[in-house]
């Protein structure tokens, strides 16, 4: 599957679903979590058992809030629930609570990067306008099994914030950027988890396409609840061809709301504009509107934290980091906080940590069975910078520091501690290893290097190396081997 | 005002079959009453309801997961249940 | 002495209970029997699980020996409308749909009545889902007045009038979403309080409409009625619309010869039968006569409150009862096929005609092409209301007028004409749209059928309300007032 033609240009806007980080649900204190027995996180109000009332879930809101804080937007002084009246079996009231004229948040924008032409390279940043996000709650789940269906409720009620984008997206590609992004910053807020697997992230993608330089937009379909990052660009590839196909064999586009077979990577339709479905959308009588306080928002504010790319901005910019280890390390809120810990301790070197964090340290967190988290990380970040403080410093070679590192993920010992056990330490007594460099040099073994050396052969010196090194156990600097020999030998 | 009353339409919204006599009956008596609703139509009104109430967070849930019916209850309360679930007859995709 | 029981008042049967003089046993038992020798003309509950009653009652009794009464209502019967959830008793709305259902849960109101010590006691009957105001509604038994057994009792909380006025129980719970409790109170001699709206919390009330829904307490005596109303009313955080007394007092308070009564413009012309009219100008006359300062005040948008109450009342109702479908609870068709065509059947079967007709009327309003013509009108006429009544009760303490234009009609009279039914509501209604407190008194006549006037007040009244009540009860011979059965 290609990308649009280029006299086409596809235009496409989303809506993300995301389930919120609360405990209980959204308008009910039913718990909710994965991997529980179907409808064992269901209580009356859940069920929409007769009587029953909706109240707002505080973490919820904030949570909401905190989303918008995150992207810029505007947290109006008020925000209001409306009724979705519709009826499905997974829908237990058959309506929804959601919010249609009153939303928690309004405007803002996430910052994208597109890949670039290699992964050293750092590709193009844009911005992508978030029209609005509002706070609503999920519904149940349908399996079929023999003739019949069956209705699971725990899903029912758990906090959902739908957060809609302006049609700025223009390819595949920036569609996939977008929801990585915001996977990011939703995840290193704390707002949500985004677990595809889990189903806490879903899409709804709208896609139209038009003649490059033409102002206005063309018929968009909507595709309904794609449930991964692959899904969403799968679509948007898929969608696009199809239209460029039809609108170029001279027929028109039918808005139509469609739906996607992952397994068999087709989409077909839902329905069309004609069994649009008449919401009958009013404000909730039993949810007053709700007042959010200045100072609710300000404390939230508080919480928001760097952004992923001001961040990796810091890191290249300021910090003289390269791109590379700087995009594997802000991905994860984490590890970059691990990072910053460990240059905290050993400001000189930033590149030095990051190179040892971004490979070594990652890499033996994941290669070890079970994989551990960076939670359970044997070495602590100011232990890892003794490590490279001991490099920069000369005490150990760059080989050593290997080793050392080895073995501080396997003990959780300290760097310094290990030198020592392991009498790695190099020798830096000039005093002593002048006499043995003179004592080498007197060799008569090593005259013909000698005088290669003096005639202008610069490697001829490596030559002398080894027999000093061989003397001293290894231990001597290399450095400082170095230097002392070219004194030595004028 | 009462154009376009489709009682055939409101009833599929509703979820509701009608007999013949049925429609024919309520859409007499909903013409009727929709009739005496021209008070509303004509009435020199404010320009907007925004009379509400509001609230400020205190009068929010705390994120305290509380009790739940059991799975046994649930089913219990349901016309028909299988395996824990409520069995209703086959969906077919988007059916609403 | 078990033969008077029922004649007494409820503050009178908590003073004897409190001195021993009989046991709340004594009291259910008497009240059971009585039960079982009139509910069938009367049709007041569709349904008293005895056991459970004298359960309740013999729990009392043991707390009382104990010294760990709870209060003014230990022991004592207050009968439920059937739109209340109580944990393991029916909550059917007298509604085909909900027959099925038990509830597991209890309402909020149920918690404070357990919480009084009270005995909660049978299933009132009512109009299906509170949409009626003659009780004719019900999908299960027909309630008749006490007064005439022709005639219907009011509605929707038909059966909580019957039942006090034919002296099957002291106390009962009604709602009220357009004068649910004040119609039936005032065709049944009984008084009924429509609380401020959010005084008492609806969680656990089955929801008609739920912007303009309040509980409220209803009995033979203006007095029993603040006992109850004072166990009610409470804050609570499962109501988001709740705020509860807000520390006032819901007791009758102040000197009820200061209030200042306005009287409506021309609302006894407006189809008052005339000894409607001659019992509420005498009720009029007793408090001028009294020192209040009576005065006519306006309100211009009174022709508006029936068109958009329905309007209001409807869409909220036909979204509020979306969710019986046959799903998860209640009655499910034998109409397999699809699950909307399950759902159709099952609503279609399980729905009264009145149900019906309010659901399409609300579908309607809200349905795309005509909710601004309609709805949202409504909501801007509704806001209208309000503040001409908020503007006339700033110069006046309370708004009095007939609770009903005419006595209790005949038992299938007005069957057939649904909006000369409405019409019944137009006194009653403006209280709702305004969420504004409002109480019907006994006052009179006609013939055999009791007459009631009506009082509105400013949001959390009650006790003015309640302290004009009392001295029009005082002053006349309608308190505790049974029909001879």
């Amino acid at each position: 599957m290609s990308q649009a033609p280029s006299d086409w240009e596809v235009v496409i806007g989303l809506e993300v679903h995301v389930q919120l980080r609360t405990r209980a649900k959204v308008f009910a204190s039913s718990p909710w979590g994965f991997g529980k027995e179907p409808n064992e996180q269901v209580d009356p109000v859940v069920l929409g058992l007769p009587g029953t009332l909706p109240v707002v879930n505080r973490e919820a809101v904030e949570k909401a809030v905190l989303f918008g804080l995150v992207v810029g937007a505007e947290i109006p002084e008020r925000c209001a629930w409306d009724r979705k009246n519709y009826f499905y079996p997974d829908n237990p009231k058959n309506y929804q609570l959601t919010q249609k004229d009153f939303p928690v948040v309004v405007g803002g924008r996430v910052e994208i990067e597109l890949p670039g032409p290699s992964r050293n390279v750092m590709g193009e940043h844009r911005f992508v306008r978030i029209h609005h996000a509002h706070l609503e709650e999920d519904v149940g789940k349908l399996s079929h099994a023999g003739g019949g269906s069956l209705v699971d409720y725990n899903r029912a009620g758990v906090p959902l914030l739908e957060i809609v984008t302006e049609p700025d997206l223009r390819s595949a590609a920036e569609a996939e950027a977008f929801l990585r992004s915001l996977v990011a910053m939703l995840t290193q807020a704390g707002v949500a988890d985004c677990d595809m697997e889990k189903g806490q992230l879903r899409c709804d993608c709208n896609v139209s396409v038009r003649r490059r330089g033409d102002a206005r937009l063309g018929t968009r379909t909507e595709t309904k609840n794609l449930n991964s990052i692959s899904s969403v660009r799968d679509t948007v590839l898929h969608e696009t061809a199809r239209q460029v196909r039809e609108l170029e064999a001279g027929r028109s586009i039918t808005q139509e709301t469609r739906g996607w077979n992952a397994e068999l990577a087709r989409g077909y339709v839902l329905r069309d504009k004609e069994d649009a479905h008449d919401y009958r959308y009013f404000p909730d009588p039993d949810i007053p509107a709700l007042r959010i306080s200045r100072e609710t928002v300000a404390r939230l504010a508080k919480q928001v934290p760097e952004n992923l790319y001001d961040r990796q901005r810091r890191y290249v910019e300021k910090l003289g980091l390269p791109y590379t280890a700087a995009s594997v390390l802000v991905n994860d809120r984490a590890l970059a906080e691990w990072f910053e810990a460990a240059v905290a301790a050993h400001p000189a070197n930033p590149s030095g940590v990051a190179n040892l964090v971004a490979n070594d340290l990652l890499r033996d967190l994941s290669a070890a069975v079970p994989p551990i988290p960076l939670s359970a990380c044997p070495i602590r970040p100011a232990s890892l910078a003794g490590l490279v403080k001991l490099t920069d410093e000369g005490v150990i070679s760059k080989q050593q520091a290997k080793e050392v590192f080895a073995e501080m993920f396997s003990t959780g010992n300290e760097a310094a501690a290990i030198v020592d056990a392991k009498g790695l330490r190099q020798n830096s007594d000039t005093g002593e290893l002048e006499k043995i460099i003179r004592e080498v040099v007197a060799d008569p073994s090593v005259a013909k290097s000698i005088a290669e050396y003096r005639a202008g052969n610069e490697k001829a010196i490596n030559a002398l190396k080894g027999p000093i090194m061989k003397r001293t156990q290894g231990k001597a600097n290399p450095g400082l081997v170095d230097q002392l020999l070219r004194r030595i030998l004028g | 005002m009462a154009e376009g009353f489709d009682i055939d339409h409101l009833a599929k919204l509703a979820r509701l079959s009608l007999t013949a006599e049925e429609k024919a009956l309520y859409a007499s008596q909903l013409g009727q009453v929709l009739g005496h609703f021209q008070a509303l139509a004509k009435a020199d009104l404010p320009a907007t309801a925004d009379d509400a109430r509001v609230v400020d967070e205190s009068a929010l849930r705390s994120d305290e997961p509380g009790p739940v019916l059991g799975v046994e209850a649930v089913t219990r309360l349901a016309p028909a249940s299988r395996d824990g679930q409520i069995s209703v007859p086959r969906v077919v995709d988007d059916e609403s | 002495m078990a033969d008077a029981l029922h004649e007494l008042s409820a503050a009178e049967l908590g003073r004897r209970l409190a001195s021993g003089a009989f046991t709340s046993r004594a009291l259910c038992e008497a009240l059971i029997a009585r039960h079982r020798t009139l509910n069938d003309k009367v049709g007041a509950f569709t349904h008293l699980d005895q056991a459970d009653v004298l359960a309740q009652a013999d729990a009392s009794d043991v707390r009382r020996k104990a010294g760990q009464g709870r209060g003014p209502l230990e022991g004592i019967p207050v009968g439920i409308k059937d739109n209340i959830a109580v944990k393991g008793q029916p909550l059917t709305c007298s509604s085909k749909m909900l027959a099925p259902l038990v509830s597991p849960y209890d309402s909020h109101v149920a918690e404070r009545l357990r919480a009084a010590g009270a005995i909660l006691f049978g299933r009132l009957n009512m109009d299906e889902f509170a949409m009626g105001s003659s009780t004719e509604n019900s999908a299960f038994r027909k309630a008749f007045n006490p007064w005439d057994l022709e005639r219907i009792p009011g509605g929707s909380s038909g059966g909580s009038a019957a039942a006090l006025a034919a002296g099957l129980v002291p106390l009962a719970l009604g709602s009220d979403t357009g004068g649910s409790i004040r119609q039936p109170a005032s065709h049944c001699g009984v008084v009924g309080l429509k609380p401020t709206y959010g005084l008492i919390s609806r969680f656990g009330l089955v929801a008609f409409a739920s912007s303009l829904d309040q509980i409220g307490p209803m009995a033979r005596s203006v007095e029993d009625c603040a006992l109850l109303l004072d166990a009610l009313a409470s804050a609570d955080a499962r109501d988001m619309t709740c705020f509860g007394p807000s520390g006032r007092a819901l007791t009758p308070a102040g000197d009820a010869r200061k209030l200042r009564i306005g009287v409506p413009k021309g609302f006894l012309g407006k189809g008052v039968a005339t000894e409607v009219a001659a019992a509420v100008n005498a009720a009029v006359e007793f408090y001028r006569s009294q020192g209040c300062a009576v005065s006519e005040v306006e309100l211009p948008s009174a022709d508006l409150a029936v068109p958009t109450y329905y309007v209001v009342a409807t869409a909220e109702a036909s979204s509020n009862l979306g969710r019986y479908d046959g799903v998860r609870y209640g009655h499910r068709s034998a109409v397999s096929g699809t699950p909307v065509e399950m759902m159709t059947a099952s609503r279609s079967e399980g729905f009264g005609p009145e149900v019906k007709r309010r659901i399409l009327l609300g579908t309607f309003v809200l349905s795309a092409g005509y909710a601004d013509a309609y709805y949202v009108r409504a909501l801007r006429a509704r806001a209208k209301i309000r503040a001409e009544y908020l503007a006339a009760l700033s110069g006046v303490d309370v708004l009095l007028t007939p609770t009903v234009p005419t006595p209790a009609f005949k038992v299938g009279e007005k069957a057939a004409d649904p909006l000369q039914l409405y019409l019944e509501d137009v006194f009653t209604i403006p209280a709702n749209l305004a969420g504004l407190p409002a109480i019907s008194v006994p006052c009179g006549a006609s013939g055999r059928l009791p007459v009631g006037f009506h009082l509105v007040g400013a949001p959390l009244s009650e006790s003015k309300l309640l302290a004009a009540g009392r001295l029009f009860e005082d002053a006349h011979g309608y308190a505790h007032q049974q029909a001879p059965l």
